[in-house]
């Protein structure tokens, strides 16, 4: 069993430090290796579970969540009243998803998501958090200086605009909800899918164009 | 902890780099990092707070220069150690000194879609407490805390605030990392970005946190 010992575990870390190659793979698959050996894990599991995050679950599902709520106001109404319900419609709901918020961004007002103390991430909505995301430059700036970590991804926030920035500190996972661009009236819930990028959806992206393709 | 970890509001730390290739893994490595992480059994006893914790443990050079999936390689293997599930000298050697007593799962992709999905946890509690505070109340955060896991960041700490929203109770992370599961009532606090930074001036840039009621007391 565990026990809940800090300086146990520092103890452990000194000599994982000293014990482990240096180079990154060969740490993982000590791991890997040792936890097949036990059956504690299965290396075709493995790859089931990196072509799950690959193919079926990611962005795409986050971008259909903004698609509907920019042509489905009651979907909308219902997104920002609970948004686990919502996304629950869509069998979106799984890792990291049972406490959603979702904020919306208007003309007024642009939202950027951040975890100062981790990398909390919506991993079911939104699949596997980009490197960026969990940097230390990110972690620490965003909550600081969000107007100059934006205007490093080329978004410029007018002063007039109130930047709202959401600390993940508890369970709860938020998703932002980015404007429809303008000259989209004509398209339908997948065309507009196609759209909303992944960073709109931290808040690191704000104005995106109405004919790019979003996120894959 | 005041840990390497608590990394808001720290400077030095140089531009976000923003380009980077739109795939999930950007080396096989951590493809296979995260298959072990979310197929894996876990150790014995690990809540995703004691997990957490055993990360911010990591030494600070470590922490702040390897790579993210590579502390997670080394966070699990330490749970894994710390619950005697692996030894050190097996670490050494990089063989299990035990024959295997189970088989791990073998999933397919459509088997671990739908794993993913029934892992949405529930971190919501319902205690008898009534909640001590309501939105509009105007709070300030504790000054210190404690020296295990928590999650009140040290640039919040000490900071008046506004109670915006109270999302009922919820498992309190700081017992949760002893092994305890206690609820307690959970609130989303709005700053003023210029009550945090002194160089916010007058912008009306504001910071949301969702903190624990006793993080928090009544001003």
């Amino acid at each position: 069993m565990s026990n809940y010992d800090s300086a146990k575990v520092a103890k452990i870390h000194h000599h994982l430090h000293s014990h482990l190659p240096s180079e990154p793979a060969l740490r993982v698959k000590a791991l890997e290796s040792l936890l097949v050996e036990k059956g504690l894990v299965n290396s075709q599991t493995i790859d089931a579970w990196v072509e799950a995050y690959s193919e079926e679950i990611g962005p795409k599902r986050g971008a259909r969540v903004v698609a509907k709520a920019w042509t489905d106001p009651a979907f909308k109404a219902r997104l920002m009243d609970d948004g686990t319900a919502a996304i629950d419609e869509l069998d979106f709901v799984g890792n990291a998803t049972a406490h959603l918020k979702a904020v919306e961004n208007t003309g007024s007002v642009h939202n950027l998501v951040v975890c100062t103390l981790c990398s909390c991430y919506p991993f079911a909505l939104l699949g596997v958090a980009p490197n960026w995301y969990k940097t230390a430059a990110y972690r620490s700036r965003a909550v600081r200086d969000p107007r100059g970590v934006l205007q490093e991804f080329g978004v410029n926030i007018a002063d007039d605009i109130e930047v709202r920035v959401w600390d993940n500190t508890a369970e709860l996972r938020y998703l932002v909800v980015p404007q429809r661009p303008a000259g989209t009236e004509g398209l339908d819930e997948e065309a507009l899918t196609g759209l909303v990028t992944r960073n709109a959806m931290i808040g690191t992206d704000r104005k995106f164009s109405a004919t790019a393709t979003g996120t894959s | 902890m005041d840990g390497p970890h608590d990394l808001g509001g720290k400077e030095g730390f140089g531009p976000v780099v923003t380009d980077e290739a739109d795939t999930p893994f950007h080396h096989d490595w951590e493809g296979r990092m995260w298959g072990i992480s979310r197929s894996g059994a876990g150790a014995p006893g690990v809540t995703i707070d004691w997990w957490r914790h055993v990360r911010e443990l990591i030494d600070p050079v470590d922490y702040l220069t390897r790579p993210y999936f590579d502390s997670w390689a080394q966070t699990e293997l330490a749970t894994y150690i710390n619950a005697g599930v692996i030894t050190l000298d097996e670490v050494r050697s990089g063989h299990s000194a035990t024959q295997k007593d189970r088989e791990a799962r073998v999933q397919s992709v459509a088997e671990a879609i739908a794993q993913d999905a029934s892992q949405g946890t529930d971190f919501s509690r319902i205690i008898d407490a009534a909640p001590a505070l309501k939105v509009g109340d105007h709070v300030r955060t504790l000054e210190f805390t404690q020296q295990h896991h928590t999650r009140l960041p040290g640039y919040a700490r000490g900071k008046p605030g506004l109670i915006h929203a109270h999302h009922g109770a919820h498992i309190f992370p700081d017992e949760s990392a002893k092994g305890h599961e206690m609820g307690q009532h959970l609130y989303s606090v709005v700053f003023d970005a210029k009550n945090l930074w002194p160089e916010a001036g007058d912008k009306r840039d504001r910071v949301y946190l969702d903190l624990w009621e006793s993080y928090l007391e009544p001003l």
